[in-house]
């Protein structure tokens, strides 16, 4: 990692220097962060550091195509599937953060919603079956492994896992082939979806010297350094 | 590159080659193409089946082999296109060593072809015209080798009849000779005579023809105008090789009670006799008068990790001059997972057979057959999978009194 950062430096700056620099930038940082951390345990108030910014995204990708042939009641023959989207999170050590919330993902007109989901590492996520049918989640994908069989819409608790290790999981309908969803599990309480033209707000980050990473698909993960001050706002595109 | 991985590739197992599922998903993107709007969508698909077989002779139900061996891969190509919400085309092509697993060189058919319209977004109306798997039962629907749990078809759907489509019983004991129940000769079936003998079902009948169905509420219902019976076979279903004479009329009325349970209720009528066995015959007899009857009723089941799918047929074959003859045959069906990876199945079968009467004595005209399936099965990746089955059938061979068979399937799918 520290390599593609220091290559990422303008030319003429030999990577010493360069790493010298970001060294100190991130101690600057820490700094700030503790000043900030003091202040707010004195109950002075003060705002949380934002980033905005905007990804490039890939091109549209290709609407699935229903297998129906031996279902000859389906209904919906166009789908409308979430146009690509990247997922922008802040990478670091952070203190005392909260217990990740319980988020949903539903099975809707025979597809996932939303089909990418970001989730703290220890999320419990629930998969509520919003169709007339069954569905049958499934995923191979080392992080983790499941099978939730076929249930009723009206079963409770609502289906549901706990996504506790760190990767990308896939998420598949044994019943419809063409249903295909992604639970993306991070390290981070700060983490954000694009929207469909790439653009990204990161709001509450705590100050401090973190790496920004945007997650564009399995083998597409673009990162820079940030430095980030309490009570400031900071611009950050990936063209 | 080490010859394990290279003849896993060379089979197309690239998910066990490379341990992922990442590049089938992408093979999956790059073989799906759409518009710029999205209105017309394609893709094609398919898997590619191994399977073999360990068997005592005579071959059991649809396996046409003189060997206690046989191994037949076979390559399914998928094309599905979606054109709008109004339509939807559908297309298989096969490349394996026949229809029904057998000893038969290479060849290459286009099983299924049909074109759907659906003039309204609710379901209500579906009409779809080709070549297609029947609405009758629900087996057809999870016939293909990666839904379905076992390798080899349900009894009504596999095990030969006595009856012959080839040529039209001239007397009850022929029938009976045909059967190999005739009391004091029971023969050992030849291949060749296997040619000629018909199940209640032929698999998933996948024969020309004109298919109206529909979801209304709970309900839902499908009726269709087909080339053959139920009973024919697969050189039956195709235009060109009968004629549109003699259509059979088929219909399933399904309800539909909550998400686990599906149930239906099927009827079928239609010659079961081929068009050129009718020419030696006398006036006042036709193709007609040679009809199979058939009354089903299904079964479905889902919860969890639990499936169970369960299926009664009751056939009637005319026989004119000479009377009808009954056979009645079911299966249950079982499977749970064990795990996201392994699965068990189990399936009871059973057939019975009704008498014809052979110079004043009744005589059943078929051997009374159970059989129990056994099929435990591991999912590799979402794309690759194995299978074995081990089959305990009773009765129908005259040369035993139990007759074992062993399979394994590898399906890869695309």
């Amino acid at each position: 990692m520290k390599k593609f950062l220091l290559s990422s430096y303008p030319d003429g700056l030999s990577r010493r220097w360069a790493g010298s620099i970001y060294e100190a930038i991130q101690e600057l940082g820490t700094w700030a962060w503790r000043v900030g951390s003091c202040l707010g345990l004195l109950g002075i108030s003060v705002e949380a550091a934002t980033i905005e910014g905007r990804v490039s995204l890939p091109k549209v990708r290709v609407a699935p195509v229903i297998n129906q042939r031996y279902e000859i009641i389906a209904t919906g023959g166009v789908l409308g599937t979430n146009p690509p989207l990247a997922v922008v999170y802040l990478e670091g050590k952070f203190a005392g953060a909260a217990t990740p919330a319980v988020v949903q993902m539903i099975q809707r007109e025979m597809a996932f919603v939303p089909a990418l989901l970001p989730v703290r590492i220890g999320t419990k996520v629930e998969f509520p079956n919003l169709d007339p049918g069954f569905h049958n989640i499934f995923s191979f994908s080392l992080a983790k492994r499941f099978d939730l069989g076929r249930y009723r819409s009206d079963e409770k608790p609502v289906p549901s896992q706990v996504f506790d290790a760190l990767g990308l999981v896939t998420l598949r309908c044994d019943i419809h082939e063409h249903m295909r969803a992604l639970v993306l599990v991070l390290d981070t309480p700060y983490f954000t979806i694009t929207d469909e033209e790439g653009s990204f707000r990161l709001i509450d980050l705590p100050a401090g010297a973190f790496t920004l990473k945007v997650w564009l698909d399995s083998k597409t993960i673009r990162e820079r350094p940030v430095v980030l001050v309490r009570d400031t706002a900071r611009r950050m595109d990936f063209p | 590159m080490s010859w394990i991985r290279f003849i896993l590739v060379f089979l197309g197992g690239w998910p066990l080659a490379f341990g992922s599922d990442e590049f089938s998903d992408r093979l999956e993107q790059l073989l799906t193409v759409s518009t710029r709007d999205g209105r017309l969508r394609g893709r094609m698909s398919g898997t590619l089946e191994i399977e073999s077989y360990a068997m005592q002779l005579p071959a059991p139900g649809l396996l046409y082999s003189e060997s206690a061996f046989l191994t037949a891969p076979r390559w399914n190509v998928f094309l599905d296109v979606q054109m709008g919400a109004e339509f939807y085309f559908f297309a298989q092509v096969r490349a394996d060593r026949g229809f029904d697993p057998g000893a038969a060189g290479a060849q290459v058919r286009l099983d299924e072809y049909a074109l759907r319209f659906t003039p309204w977004r609710d379901s209500r109306l579906n009409v779809q015209v080709g070549r297609f798997a029947t609405a009758v039962g629900n087996w057809g629907a999870r016939h293909g080798a990666w839904s379905n749990p076992f390798i080899t078809a349900p009894l009504p759907y596999e095990n030969l009849t006595g009856m012959w489509d080839t040529e039209a019983v001239p007397l009850s004991r022929v029938l009976l000779l045909w059967s190999h129940v005739y009391p004091g000769s029971q023969g050992k079936e030849t291949l060749a005579e296997k040619f000629q003998r018909v199940p209640i079902i032929w698999g998933p009948s996948y024969t020309t023809g004109i298919l109206v169905a529909g979801e209304l509420g709970r309900w839902r219902y499908a009726g269709e105008l087909k080339l053959g019976s139920l009973a024919s076979r697969p050189d039956a279903w195709m235009h060109g090789l009968e004629e549109w004479t003699h259509p059979t009329v088929s219909g399933r009325l399904g309800y539909r009670p909550n998400q686990m349970w599906n149930l239906g209720v099927s009827a079928s009528a239609g010659p079961y006799l081929r068009d050129f066995a009718t020419v030696n015959f006398k006036t006042g007899v036709g193709r007609g008068d040679f009809e199979q009857r058939v009354v089903a009723a299904d079964v479905t089941f889902g919860w969890h990790q639990w499936q169970m799918w369960s299926e009664v047929f009751a056939s009637r074959f005319c026989i004119p001059k000479i009377g009808d003859v009954d056979t009645v045959s079911y299966y249950s069906e079982v499977k749970y997972k064990l795990t996201p990876q392994w699965f068990l199945a189990g399936r009871w079968n059973q057939q019975l057979f009704s008498t014809i009467l052979d110079r004043g004595v009744a005589t059943k005209w078929g051997a009374d057959v159970w059989r129990i399936d056994f099929s435990p099965g591991y999912r590799f990746s979402a794309y690759t999978q194995l299978k074995f089955q081990y089959s305990l059938q009773h009765g129908d061979s005259a040369c035993r009194d139990f007759t074992r068979t062993l399979a394994a399937q590898l399906t890869l799918r695309f």
